[in-house]
């Protein structure tokens, strides 16, 4: 559950996912669930527009295990929060 | 007989396995088979039925004359005038392609899949050719009419179905284009059809269930997770908490539900029809009838998606308030701070509802983009009214396998498994106070609504008397495959395997072990709340051991309460360790963390070395500020002395900018105490006066070029100072480390 929870905290924000098919989406993260599937609103292709099939898409769904990147903002992000939440994940795990 | 499912309401097909279980019971709801829709006439009477209106139909367009455009019907006529009216239909039945003599392929491919359909063939022609005439009057082009045949022949299967449930459907008679127009608008007659017919999907109840909720499916709950609170907010807050049967899914608003679309019981072949009867009269590839364009695919799909845009979407994140406590542990009963204890039953707690604060960002977030995007909501709303697959599910079936991905969500011990969502909403809600100091606003907690865990332990089916066991999978024990045991492996064999023989490993192999104990050490407050009277003393205890073993691991040897320089060292070379460190300060006792600072102290020129990469140290200024304030002055002294260490040491500490900053606080520490209490024992005997006088000195000394920086400058050093030393050198000093009278 750790990336769900990360995710979940990243609702709201403007994130850019680079799909596997070399796809880049630009957004506002809207949601996420535990299969870490990406619901965004907003969206625009940021690639100079190779894709013109998504000129009028505003809103997607993108399946969680087509996702190669998701780049972040980085002051929302508290990375020793979340190298905490790693070491109790990896304590969970032993147990 | 065989009803054609696939060009009725819906697609039934998908219907049928979605309500089929698995046992294969019969679908007692699927009208077509049992209920209205299946009317057992015989084929043979209908359709001669039918061919005899064909037949009379056929008389007149043959009196008319051009007869050309009505090689449409697909009772198989023939595209010549001259052939003559065949006596009965069953002949037309299966138009050759070779009829068309060479003709459109679409025409033809057209006639072999609605063609076939003896029913359809029949009152096809029927209606067909009715409408056609006057366009055939109108004298336009085979080809549109071709086209506008086929959307009325889809549409005049509708009226085929009218016709034989309510007699003939009352077609006006006038057949201008207009009467077209209201053909197209016709679709809305199957609606009340299929009300009637009991077909109404919004209504529809899912099949009982084949098999026991203790075997398969979810549970049945009286409320099922997705419906929203009847009361008031307030109300279920206080009722929330301990109610382990009831189930407990709350939220603030009305989920966003997708909105009914405008006909709301159109199949998508119906509206796929509509869709593309206007654009009949386009050049359009004629192959092309009952699919959509690329654009008007574009179209449908952005209504379907659309609906989400703003407001959490119902299955994934969730806005909701209810009531919440963190509960440790993975069983066992829990008690909240008020209410009775509760039953073996382990409570889960829903992930999805988002933080107060959280949603509050996201508000103001809407509403700041909200006026803009007003325009583009508009446009969208326009599409949302055609929705031609909003029905495939009802809301019941939409809402169990919304509860089926909910579940899994669902954790008993939600601090642990959403633990960075939550802390980093806690840290926030601190620093937004923090900045804002004086505001009133009471930090809000993240509460989820508690579900009582209902244990399902799967017993196979079994039938008295029989050999063996049936396996009925479902959502709730889905097929075992393998049997997956899990070992634990001791403590042994992870000494064996981790022969580390990497010193630097060996490093961090320690520091992450003291992290575990650490952020043990961090929740034990927490913790501490949350457990029963009688088990706080445990848990006391629990805490006492992590914080000797956190502490032993900075000694070198176990008797020696002393830190050890080389452990310590050794640790701090590492980015982590430093963390480490300064995060395990606040939690030391005050003579351990005094003892960790003096380390720091008497190595420093090693450790800013070391930290030449990093540049990292100043991580520690906070915790050794504290610490440092806390400390009595004899070991002030000391540590001041330990600062200065050896000789050259001084020159070392003062070239970093942590040495100079520890430096300053040092001093500042000191002259606090002195100014505070007269009494203090500071000036007891020589020690801190003669440090000064050297650390003065020093300063004087060193160019401007070897001193760094602080990173702040406490206000009293003026005032030290000039315990010491005479005016001049006072000026000398203030220039030099650029400290004026007036407070920073």
């Amino acid at each position: 559950m750790l990336f769900y929870s990360f995710f979940k905290s990243l609702v709201g924000k403007d994130v850019v996912v680079e799909l596997k098919n070399d796809l880049s989406i630009c957004g506002t993260l809207h949601s996420v669930d535990q299969y870490l599937n990406i619901k965004m609103t907003d969206i625009s292709v940021t690639d100079p527009e190779k894709y013109p099939h998504m000129l009028s898409v505003k809103n997607c769904f993108i399946r969680g295990s087509v996702v190669r990147y998701v780049q972040l903002p980085a002051d929302e992000v508290d990375t020793q929060l979340l190298q905490d939440a790693a070491r109790k994940e990896a304590m969970q795990q032993k147990q | 007989m065989f009803h054609f499912q696939s060009f009725d309401d819906d697609c039934t097909l998908e219907e049928e396995e979605g309500l089929v279980e698995e046992e294969d019971e019969i679908d007692q709801f699927n009208d077509d088979t049992f209920g209205a829709g299946a009317i057992d006439n015989d084929w043979q009477e209908e359709h001669a039925r039918l061919a005899g209106l064909d037949e009379r139909v056929r008389d007149e367009v043959d009196g008319a004359g051009d007869a050309s455009s009505v090689d449409l019907s697909l009772s198989g006529s023939n595209a010549h005038s001259s052939a003559p009216p065949q006596p009965s239909s069953s002949s037309r039945l299966y138009p050759s392609i070779d009829e068309r003599g060479g003709g459109d392929l679409a025409e033809s491919l057209t006639h072999l899949i609605l063609g076939s359909d003896p029913a359809i063939a029949g009152v096809g022609a029927a209606s067909s050719d009715r409408s056609l005439r006057p366009l055939m009057l109108s004298g336009q082009t085979p080809q549109p009419s071709a086209l506008a045949g086929q959307s009325s022949l889809l549409l005049s299967y509708q009226q085929q179905h009218q016709v034989m449930h309510r007699g003939p459907a009352p077609l006006s008679q006038d057949k201008t284009l207009m009467s077209i127009i209201k053909e197209v608008g016709l679709p809305n007659r199957p609606p009340a059809l299929s009300r009637e017919e009991g077909r109404d999907f919004s209504e529809r109840v899912p099949p009982p269930r084949s098999s026991s909720p203790v075997i398969g499916s979810p549970p049945v709950r009286a409320v099922p997770i997705g419906t929203p609170p009847k009361q008031p907010m307030s109300h279920v807050h206080t009722q929330q908490n301990n109610h382990p049967s009831a189930i407990q899914h709350v939220r603030a608003s009305m989920p966003l539900r997708y909105p009914p679309p405008f006909p709301e019981r159109l199949s998508p072949n119906n509206l796929l029809s509509i869709a593309s009867s206007p654009l009949s009269h386009s050049p359009f590839p004629a192959g092309v009838g009952p699919v959509l364009s690329q654009i008007q695919r574009a179209q449908l799909l952005n209504s379907q998606v659309g609906p989400f845009q703003r407001g959490p979407a119902p299955p994934l994140l969730q806005g909701g308030v209810g009531g919440f406590r963190p509960f440790f542990g993975q069983s066992g009963p829990r008690v909240g701070l008020h209410g009775p204890p509760l039953g073996h039953a382990p409570i889960r707690h829903n992930t999805t509802h988002l933080h107060p604060q959280h949603r509050r960002m996201l508000n103001q977030r809407m509403q700041n983009r909200g006026l803009g995007d007003h325009v583009g909501g508009r446009g969208v709303g326009d599409r949302k009214n055609r929705d031609p697959y909003s029905n495939l599910m009802t809301q019941r079936e939409k809402e169990w396998v919304a509860r089926i991905q909910m579940m899994q969500l669902q954790s008993t011990d939600p601090y642990l498994d959403d633990y960075y969502y939550q802390n980093y909403y806690e840290k926030m809600e601190k620093r937004q106070e923090r900045d804002r100091d004086n505001r009133k606003e009471h930090t809000t907690k993240l509460i989820t609504p508690q579900v009582a865990k209902l244990e399902h332990t799967y017993r196979p089916v079994q039938f008295a008397g029989s050999l063996g066991k049936l396996t009925v999978s479902s959502v709730n024990n889905p097929r075992k495959m393998i049997d997956a045991v899990v070992t634990t492996r001791s403590d042994d064999e992870e000494k064996r395997e981790k022969q580390v023989w990497n010193k630097r490993r060996q490093i961090l192999y320690t520091v992450e072990k003291m992290y575990s104990l650490l952020l043990e050490v961090q929740d034990f407050e927490k913790k501490f709340l949350q457990t029963p009277e009688h088990q706080r003393d445990a848990l006391l205890e629990q805490h006492k051991t992590h914080m000797v073993q956190l502490y032993n691991s900075l000694r070198e040897k176990e008797w020696d309460d002393r830190v050890s320089d080389k452990q310590c060292l050794m640790i701090m070379s590492v980015r982590k360790g430093k963390r480490l460190i300064s995060r395990l300060l606040p939690f030391l006792p005050q003579p351990h963390a005094a003892a960790v600072v003096m380390g720091i102290a008497r190595n420093l020129p090693a450790l800013a070395k070391k930290d030449k990469h990093d540049q990292v140290l100043c991580w520690l200024v906070e915790p050794v500020t504290t610490v440092i304030q806390s400390m009595s002055s004899t070991s002030l002294t000391d540590l001041l002395q330990e600062l200065q260490g050896s000789e050259g040491q001084l020159p070392l500490v003062l070239q970093n900018k942590f040495g100079v900053t520890l430096l300053y606080l040092i001093l500042s520490e000191g002259e606090r105490m002195q100014s505070s209490d007269p009494n203090c024992q500071l000036m007891d005997d020589n020690r801190w006066t003669e440090l000064v006088f050297s650390v003065t000195r020093e300063l004087l000394k060193v160019p401007s070029s070897a001193l760094s920086s602080p990173l702040f400058t406490p206000p009293n050093l003026v005032s030290l100072f000039s315990r010491y030393v005479d005016r001049q050198r006072l000026e000398l000093l203030q220039e030099k480390l650029q400290i004026t009278s007036l407070t920073r």
